[in-house]
């Protein structure tokens, strides 16, 4: 019993719990920012996949990891983009048009593979990856136990961590973080005040596809070196639970996804060290477990956006 | 058109007229507003009356004629630019967000900011500022949800005070506040047109148009029927006016037979509301058959939860539900539907019909279980067929076949096929919500009608209202419902118009006597 | 005058007897690539044509078939243009599109006819499977995880017990449905009690149960050290393989089996279910307006239940036929995407399931096609799947289509009267 006490108190574990829930964090701070404009975004899974991919084949192409980030976040913005015309301008269920968006995503990054590498699977590996760049922050990474874990980490992984209070900050503090509050809770309010809620769900949108083009930067150019089809393995969805269970609140969301982490940290450490010989899959299966009972035991805890989900149209106003 | 004076009007339409394709909604509308001038726009539901102002505002782009501000023709592409131009709307159903605080629901829009930041407290300051110079006092940091009606009211007008608004458009401002309310908000008007704004108030009671506006434009099926000065006009020419020909409501009620022992029977019942605030407190009251019991009262003191409590949506946190001697607290709506107790909600649209359903399959729900309308589990369509086909003959639902979607029949209609599918049940308790909100006055006479026919028939009926000539026309009895107390009761022939008024605002007056 | 005399429901029973005798062997002997059974298909079409003239007289059954014409040009076009769209990437990619889509429709059609049947029998089941919870309002998004609950339910009882087929096939089918059901039933819980959303739920059913299916194929005979990829379970005796066509049609594909069948059996139950049953009034209630349905006595719950749970069965059926049908055996990750394509195929469908059968022979067609496409003209098969999400995408946007329709009828008033203030479709705000 005290070697598993050991496991769970180790520094590793917590280094792995921030660095595995960072893809969860960044989608899940997309599903905030979606979710608080007023449109569920199912197609996170998908958009994440997309900017896994071109972070890869830009990173692949060019060598260097840091234009393979900027493939990424292009290319999720440009594939949210399509998300927005479908649910704003063209009135598409949302949880209809996410689940085709991921269908479109699965099918698109499968086709480009073969066109990109001729190959099913699995990519090239790139040259370089952002996990090079490690930053060890001076002075604060010394500090015992957390110091190793959270300050010695890489880019996206900090980037992660300044983007929850950046979203904080913009919910609490600025003009956009307003309107879009505003347009998740009472829509008709936000246009007849002359702003355009098309033109912040668009923007809400953009926004979660750059977190998710992150996100999926971060599964395929820093925490491996490739893609992998199907690499997100549900990430996107257990990012719309932990944003449930997060409240719609970044920093609730940023507490949720760590929760995730962990378990992913505690079921890895367990199954590496062999302390309970069982299959590794009953391991793998942890996560999606948990995010089970997060979602039915905190649902009830906090009110979703009044006005997510729910279709607006207005013509003769706004756009 | 003659240019009177050298001072333009503030407001002026030429000619609006508004199509949604066939339908018109407005047609050929010419009004002016004056600085400082209180206007009233006056007509029954569905007289292009919202349209008008939604075509004002810059929601609607109108398909012909001109607006003129200041005597200059403008066009609004967005409710920004009518905003710009000083024009500020309270709409009837208010457009704040709930979550949001007083401050930031007024400075949305149009929030001081340096560089995407909000100057919260700046903005703060104004809002104080700006409440006390109007006397239109409000917390600036409380939430919205937690303000009662008539402050989320002056938070809208605070809103438009907030741009710069010179020309004030309230959309029903009164159909959710208290008479007290009512007369504050009056004042406030009254004050803010002494100052120089000019108000046009949209409503279809009498009243306030007499005692608040200086001139009246009466809207009729989306036409301009008539413009009086009020000073020289009564209400009786306006009624005839908006209507068309002299208002009849006045139904033959007949006498309430005495009954001995109530049907339904509420007994000290109390219930929590959505956020844990007591809705009901000890609620006593019984209906007899062949009786109508009107609760009057102001909307959101505790008929939503009444009606949940009594229909079987909602459980009792303490007291019991007697229906013919038997406590139903515990039963589920179904069987109560079955022990005969009928329902017709408030919400047509949302909880009376399934709008994608057709006019006989809306005839059968909550009939789907057993015959004549379903044989062991299977639906038996001719007589889902003949049932629609009976209770559209009887009840005179008109407009399409049984096969249509009654999400194409007017608001009359769809009423009727709800009162036709709750009173072929023949029940013995019968709870009617606002069943004439939205219908014109024929719809109206005739819901009436066949209520009262359903309660010659024996039947107990709790009738909900927030309209007081409803309740008067139709019930037996009036209870006043405050608080989620009841303030008064009395017979109808024993009470009137303003003691039931008196008791809406102030609750019960012998507790506070004392 | 002698002829009016014979009642008209008597041609009625006649046409309707017709329709009913040439469609059943017309629609098994084309299945199984006996292609003639085409003009048996077409006689039943005439047969059901004539039957509806009577039945409706000509002027309003030539509306009819008018409205039937102009609500199918939307879908064609939308199909039309996404093969358009494909062809382009096709091009701007280094791909031949031509020769391409050729091989597409020659391989899907023609030549592997049989495999585009095959892949759509599990197709319709989870098809129906999501357009049972959709007609309820609930997205069963995770159907992939009870299609291989239903997949794992049938290896297992198949390897357990040693009945004859005409009593172990049923079983298994009931056994796979029952235990489907069981899966979603947790969902559906949660959603009643905590109000926990299917979409998370369920989709995290099917990742867990797809993470865990190596575990359950290693109890089965699975053996991963065995170069045979991807693993696979034991295989199940003979009794209880579903029968095939050949044994009835020998020139059909060995592999067919009746599968198809039982899945188009189980289209016109899930279509008599919804319409003519107390059930499926309710579900339809619910699934358009809880609210009202509420209010009229429906237990919101128990539909609730009731619509995830057959859902669940109805995925699991797919699993099982699968596994007696075609591949005897479970194998691991095989089968991944019947789920997120059964989603597709309800959407396509609008959830009517008689739809169902069609879109899924679609889907399959595209599925066999492009395993053909790909093999002999070296265009990757995955293009199939961005043309079906583009399909997918074209035909729900309505909006698109009202869209180009205004602008283009708004183009041609303008050319006719010059200028007109029309301003598209405007929502009443407020009241």
């Amino acid at each position: 019993m005290s070697g598993f006490a050991a496991v769970l108190l180790a520094p590793q574990l917590l280094e792995a719990t921030i660095r595995l829930s960072t893809p969860v964090t960044f989608a899940a701070l997309a599903a905030v920012v979606c979710e608080r404009s007023g449109i569920t975004n199912i197609a996170m899974e998908g958009i994440m996949l997309v900017g896994a991919f071109f972070s890869a084949y830009v990173g692949w192409l060019t060598g260097n990891p840091w234009i393979g980030l900027l493939g990424g976040l292009v290319a999720g913005a440009a594939f949210s983009l399509l998300f927005a015309w479908a649910t704003v301008s063209l009135h598409i269920n949302h949880v209809v048009a996410g689940a085709i968006m991921n269908i479109l995503a699965f099918g698109l990054t499968r086709y480009l593979m073969m066109v990109c590498y001729g190959r099913q699977g699995t990519s090239e590996a790139v040259p370089l990856t952002l996990d090079h760049y490690r930053l060890r922050v001076p002075l604060l990474s010394n500090i015992p136990y957390l110091g190793s874990a959270v300050f010695n980490q890489t880019p996206l992984v900090y980037l992660s961590l300044i983007s929850v209070a950046a979203l904080a900050w913009t919910f609490a503090r600025t003009r956009f973080g307003l309107s879009l509050t505003a347009s998740g809770e009472h829509p008709m309010a936000l246009e007849t005040l002359g702003r355009s809620v098309y033109r912040v769900r668009y923007q809400a949108v953009l926004l979660s596809g750059l977190l998710c083009g992150l996100a999926g930067a971060f599964l395929s150019i820093e925490n491996s070196n490739s893609f992998t089809e199907g690499m997100t393995n549900g990430r996107g969805f257990i990012a719309l639970a932990a944003n449930i269970a997060g409240g719609w609140q970044p920093v609730g969301v940023f507490l949720a996804s760590l929760f995730f982490g962990l378990v992913d940290a505690a079921q890895l450490r367990a199954q590496s060290i062999g302390l309970i010989h069982l299959p590794s899959e009953i391991f793998l299966v942890f996560p999606y477990i948990a995010t089970i009972v997060a979602v039915a035991g905190l649902v009830r805890k906090s009110r979703p956006p009044a006005a997510v989900g729910k279709d607006f149209n207005v013509e003769g106003g706004g756009d | 058109m003659k240019v009177s004076g050298a001072v333009p009007p503030v407001l002026e339409t030429r000619g609006v007229t508004k199509r949604f394709g066939r339908i018109v909604a407005n047609h050929d509308i010419s009004i002016r507003l004056e600085k400082g001038e209180i206007i009233a726009l006056l007509g029954e539901n569905g007289a292009g009356k919202s349209t008008l102002m939604n075509v004002l505002f810059g929601l609607y782009r109108p398909s012909s004629g001109s607006i003129l501000i200041d005597g200059e023709e403008v066009s609004f592409a967005s409710p920004r630019e009518a905003i710009a131009k000083g024009l500020g709307m309270v709409h009837q159903h208010f457009m704040l967000v709930p979550t949001l605080t007083v401050t930031q629901n007024i400075i949305l829009g149009d929030e001081p900011v340096i560089l995407g930041h909000v100057l919260y407290r700046a903005a703060r300051r104004r809002v104080v500022e700006l409440s006390e110079r109007y006397g239109l006092h409000v917390d600036p940091d409380a939430r919205l949800e937690d303000l009662s009606v008539g402050l989320q009211q002056r938070v809208e007008i605070l809103k438009a005070l907030y741009r710069e608004a010179r020309v004030l458009i309230l959309d029903e401002p009164t159909a959710v506040l208290t008479p007290l309310e009512v007369e504050e908000l009056f004042s406030v008007l009254r004050r803010l047109a002494e100052g120089g704004t000019s108000i046009i108030i949209i409503t279809h009671k009498l009243e306030e148009v007499m005692s608040l506006s200086s001139r009246v434009y009466v809207l009729r099926r989306g036409e301009l029927v008539g413009e009086r000065r009020t000073s020289e006009t009564d209400a009786a020419e306006l009624a005839n006016f908006m209507v068309g020909r002299d208002v009849v409501l006045s139904v033959e009620r007949g006498e309430a037979v005495a009954a001995p022992e109530p049907i339904l029977r509420l007994e000290a019942v109390s219930v929590r509301g959505a956020r844990g605030i007591p809705a009901l407190r000890g609620l006593s009251l019984g209906v007899g058959p062949g009786e109508i019991l009107g609760i009057a009262g102001v909307e959101g003191n505790g008929q939503a939860e009444l009606c949940d409590l009594v229909v079987g949506l909602a459980r009792p946190d303490s007291g019991r539900i007697v229906f013919h001697g038997r406590d139903i607290s515990a039963l589920s709506l179904k069987r109560r539907m079955e022990a005969g107790i009928g329902y017709v909600p408030q919400d047509r649209r949302g909880s009376g019909l399934v709008l994608p359903f057709s006019v006989e399959e809306n005839l059968a729900l909550g009939s789907c279980e057993g015959p004549p309308l379903c044989r062991r589990g299977f639906l038996d369509f001719r007589a889902l067929r003949e049932n629609a086909l009976r209770l559209m003959e009887d009840y005179d639902i008109r407009g399409a076949g049984p096969e249509v979607s009654v999400s194409t029949l007017s608001g009359g209609n769809q009423q009727k096929v709800i009162l036709a599918r709750e009173f072929s049940r023949k029940p013995d308790f019968l709870l009617v919500a606002q069943p004439t909100r939205g219908l014109d006055v024929g719809a109206i006479e005739y819901v009436y009608r066949r209520i009262l026919q359903l309660k010659a028939g024996g039947t107990a009926i709790l009738l909900i209202s927030m309209e007081l000539e409803e309740i008067f026309a139709l019930s037996d009895r009036i209870a006043v419902l405050h608080g989620g107390e009841l303030a008064f009761e009395a017979p109808t022939s024993r009470t009137n118009e303003i003691e039931v008024g008196e008791h809406m605002i102030r609750g019960r007056t012998d507790r506070r006597a004392s | 005058m002698s002829t009016r005399s014979v009642p008209v429901s008597a041609y009625r029973i006649v046409a309707g007897i017709l329709t009913f005798v040439l469609a059943v062997p017309g629609t098994i002997l084309y299945l199984a690539s006996y292609f003639w059974g085409a003009w048996l298909l077409a006689g039943a079409c005439a047969a059901y044509l004539a039957d509806r003239v009577l039945e409706l007289g000509r002027p309003a059954f030539f509306s009819l078939v008018r409205s039937a014409l102009r609500r199918s040009a939307m879908p064609a076009i939308g199909i039309v243009a996404a093969l358009l769209l494909g062809a382009a990437i096709m091009l701007a990619t280094g791909y031949n599109p031509l020769s391409s889509y050729k091989a597409l429709f020659y391989g899907g059609l023609v030549r592997g006819w049989s495999v585009s049947v095959l892949n759509a029998t599990p197709l319709l089941f989870t098809g129906l499977a999501v357009a049972f919870a959709f007609q309820g309002g609930f997205f069963n998004i995770g159907a992939q995880g009870q299609y291989f609950i239903g997949v794992m339910t049938a290896t297992w009882i198949g390897l357990a017990l040693k009945l004859p087929g005409i009593v172990e096939i049923p079983l298994i089918f009931v056994a796979a449905a029952f235990v489907g059901a069981a899966t979603n039933a947790i969902p559906a819980i949660l959603k009643v009690k905590t109000g926990a959303h299917e979409v998370v739920t369920t989709m995290m059913f099917a990742y867990a149960i797809s993470t865990l299916s190596p575990v359950f194929i290693r109890a089965f005979g699975g053996d991963p050290s065995h170069s045979m990829h991807p693993y696979a379970s034991d295989t199940l005796p003979e009794a209880a393989w579903l029968p095939t066509f050949k044994s009835f049609l020998p020139e059909a594909n060995y592999r067919l089996h009746i599968g198809i069948i039982l899945a188009i059996a189980c289209a016109v139950l899930v279509r008599f279910i919804l319409r003519s049953t107390s059930l499926g009034f309710k579900v339809r209630a619910v699934g358009n307006n809880p609210m009202a349905a509420k209010t009229q006595g429906i237990s919101i719950p128990r539909i609730t239940a009731a619509s995830l749970l057959i859902s669940g069965a109805l995925a699991a059926a797919a699993g099982a036929t699968q596994v007696l049908g075609l591949d005897h055996r479970m194998y691991q990750d095989l089968g991944a995407g019947y789920g997120w394509n059964g989603i597709s195929i309800a959407l396509l469908a609008r959830n009517n399931p008689i739809a169902i059968i069609f879109t899924s022979l679609l889907w399959g067609l595209l599925d066999s096609g492009g395993r053909y496409m790909a093999m002999t003209t070296r265009t990757p098969n995955s293009i199939i799947e961005i043309v079906k999400s583009i399909i997918l995408f074209l035909l729900l946007a309505e909006m698109l289509y009202q869209r180009i329709g205004l602008s283009l009828r708004a183009a041609f008033s303008r050319l006719r009267r010059g200028s007109d203030a029309r301003t598209g479709i405007e929502k009443e705000i407020g009241s």
